[in-house]
């Protein structure tokens, strides 16, 4: 059985459309990343799975349950880290692990239990009395993450969790996705930082003004735009010539230029730039500037949406 | 089941950190209560009588309207008010504008015509829409009972004895034995409480319930900021997420205040009980049910005004405004009783009043629970509308 099967979703808020025409399906025990920049539809995506949202159309299949005929058999199967930290200021961590825990239906010793290892596991043991207003961005983070844990879900989505927090957390929640994976955990993760997609994914879905227009592993995405480098070059002046001579240069793709730079895609980057500096040199140009892409999902959304993704 | 009272424990855990709640719970109408009912006990010159004032004229003056004039002047429901000058015509205008609860009046003749055996219409003006009205008329009733089961009982003896001069002395102990009945109903709730209970005279009878009742409304600002904030900080939607019901959430917010209401009128009761001799206890089944059903209807109040408001400032706001509108309107400020029956007919869209009337029934009149039983079907009336409303709200509501 997959761990979920997302088919058609579509969601619109009056003229706005969110979500439109979604598919995907994600493999138990993997770590599956929706990316995209803000707006693009990915939190809204997470609340339809979630049950939050009613799809305008479309289902999903979560372990078997119908987001549509069985919303309750969904809840009991999720863990949901918000992007937002959604704890309760006034109770300390471990009241509000112990509340959720409640709602996750855990009960008496094992509840208690649990809470305590999820102190651990988050690190937060010894600040477990302390309210949670008392926190700092990170730890408040952590425990909003370790709420999710309580039950030990089969599957848990994370909405963009390492948004406004220090390197050192971040470090630390990435560390906690992975484990969660190596304990079976299928994890449905949402970001807009390239890298971290790039880093825990087994595969990653991208995600453009509502529509997902690629999905793939990582080497699976690069190779859309050809596993070629990208090189960007400023010039001191322009010169039809020069760029008539590096279309000839050996191992490069193409050629663009666009707003006074000219972008270059090429088999290795290594390789070929001293031959564009001998051209340059040839035909008495001057390059200023150099900026060299290795292929990454960065290039990958680019050349699909012609924007950067923190555009 | 227990979903329900995992949200109630979280919120009262809530609640009770946070210094607002005691504030406008019990600090507040601890101190408006004593402010407002030193204000009304006229700055401690002497208890006034808290019955209701009923305007009395006897045309007749023999002896048996004499009698009867004794056995209403002994009513603790009503106290008479007698103006020498006074006619029919102008005690049911006092009655009509609100200047008096009711009025009687005794024709000329009466007696003669009840030691003959005739009908005597007694003249009785009241609203009977008025729930004092009502209270009034089931205690000239019993009253007219008596008198009339007393003459009947003379004339026998007169008939039997076949002397005119046993009817006096025959009607006196017959009245006397009233005094002593001798089939006693212990078990009930409705007659009015024996002479010295209650709190008559005390000038907080009205202060004490109406500062709880208008504090325990604006109370709901804590209440509502603690559903506002679990909004705002999306943790209504993580709520949801897991396998919880809105109906759930929505009961277990709801228990959560009517059990935080329940709490401030207990301890405002005791205080009252003990601090300000207000006889609560006295009726104690009455007061525990006006209590209960004005905690439900202040809860399901609450509860809209959580699922309404949006922000922090919108809870304060929307709290505030029905405690002025429901508390002045109800009668927590000035006792309906002294407004005229137009406004105390308005004031009784307000569930404060139906609350008062209950609370008033108890402490003013002495009365039980069969009193209360019309004001607490009315409270529980709202609680329900505002239980609904919440209801269909949240629902509606986007997450």
């Amino acid at each position: 059985m997959k761990a979920i099967e997302v088919t058609n979703l579509h969601k619109a808020f009056g003229e706005t459309r969110a979500v439109i025409g979604v598919n995907f399906t994600v493999e138990q025990g993997e770590i599956f990343s929706l990316l995209g920049p803000n707006g693009a539809g990915k939190t809204t995506t997470i609340s339809m799975l979630s049950c939050l949202l009613r799809p305008d159309d479309g289902d999903a299949l979560i372990l078997g349950h119908s987001l549509r005929k069985d919303p309750m058999g969904v809840k009991s199967v999720l863990g949901v880290v918000p992007q937002e930290i959604a704890l309760y200021d006034d109770l300390s961590a471990s009241e509000n692990l112990t509340f959720w825990g409640k709602m996750y239906g855990l009960r008496g010793a094992a509840l208690k239990a649990r809470v305590n290892e999820v102190l651990e596991i988050i690190g937060l043991t010894d600040r477990a009395r302390d309210r949670i207003k008392k926190y700092s961005g990170g730890m408040k983070r952590r425990v909003n993450i370790g709420v999710a844990l309580l039950h030990k879900p089969k599957i848990i989505y994370m909405d963009e969790p390492t948004v406004g927090i220090d390197p050192q957390s971040r470090r630390s929640i990435l560390d906690s996705v992975l484990a969660l994976k190596s304990e079976g955990t299928t994890v449905l993760y949402t970001t807009h930082y390239m890298e971290e997609a790039q880093e825990l994914s087994d595969h990653i879905a991208i995600m453009d003004h509502g529509k997902l227009i690629a999905a793939g592993t990582h080497n699976e995405l690069v190779r859309i735009v050809g596993e070629a480098d990208r090189i960007t070059l400023s010039l001191n002046a322009e010169s039809a010539r020069l760029i008539e001579a590096w279309k000839r240069t050996r191992g490069v793709q193409q050629v663009d230029a666009e707003d006074g730079n000219l972008t270059l895609l090429v088999d290795d980057s290594n390789q070929v730039l001293p031959r564009l500096f001998e051209a340059a040199a040839a035909s008495d140009v001057r390059i200023t500037s150099v900026d060299i892409q290795e292929p990454d999902l960065e290039v990958v959304f680019l050349h699909l949406t012609g924007r950067a993704l923190r555009d | 089941m227990k979903r329900i009272l995992d949200i109630t424990f979280k919120d009262l855990i809530e609640l009770t950190r946070n210094r607002m709640t005691f504030l406008f719970l019990l600090i507040m109408p601890i101190a408006f209560t004593v402010l407002f009912g030193f204000a009304f006990s006229g700055g401690g010159s002497g208890p006034e009588d808290p019955r209701l004032p009923v305007g009395f004229l006897n045309l007749d003056g023999e002896l048996l309207s004499l009698e009867l004039t004794g056995q209403l002047e002994a009513s603790t429901v009503f106290r008479l008010v007698v103006d020498p000058e006074a006619t029919p015509e102008g005690l049911e205008q006092q009655v009509a504008d609100g200047d008096l609860a009711a009025a009687i009046v005794i024709p000329a003749g009466s007696s003669q015509a009840a030691v003959a055996g005739d009908p005597v219409p007694l003249t009785v003006f009241v609203d009977p829409s008025a729930i004092s009205g009502m209270t009034i008329e089931g205690d000239l009733q019993a009253a007219a009972n008596r008198m009339n089961n007393a003459i009947l009982t003379a004339r026998i003896v007169v008939a039997v004895s076949g002397e005119d001069s046993a009817f006096e002395p025959a009607l006196g102990e017959a009245l006397a034995a009233w005094e002593n009945p001798p089939i006693r109903v212990n078990d009930t709730t409705s007659v009015p409480a024996e002479t010295g209970s209650g709190s008559q005279g005390n000038s907080f009878t009205h202060t004490a319930p109406g500062m709880m009742l208008q504090f325990a409304i604006a109370g709901l600002i804590t209440a509502a900021q603690v559903m506002v904030s679990e909004r705002k900080n999306r943790c209504l939607q993580r709520i949801l997420t897991t396998a919880t019901s809105r109906l759930q959430i929505l009961l277990g917010h709801y228990l959560a205040i009517v059990i935080l209401l329940l709490g401030q009128f207990i301890l405002l009761i005791v205080f009252g009980q003990l601090a300000l001799k207000l006889d609560y206890l006295n009726q104690a089944g009455a007061t525990l049910l006006v209590m209960l059903t004005t905690a439900l209807c202040i809860g399901g109040l609450g509860l809209l005004i959580g699922v309404l408001a949006r922000t922090e400032e919108q809870a304060i706001m929307f709290s505030l405004l029905p405690m002025f509108i429901l508390s002045s309107l109800g009668g927590a400020w000035v006792p309906l009783e002294i407004t005229g029956p137009t406004f105390s007919a308005i004031g009784h869209v307000s569930p404060v009043a139906w609350s008062l009337d209950g609370f008033q029934n108890i402490l003013a009149r002495g009365l039980g629970l069969e009193s209360v039983l019309l004001p607490s079907l009315a409270l529980a009336g709202y609680a329900v509308l505002f239980f609904l409303l919440a209801a269909w709200r949240f629902r509606r509501a986007s997450a």
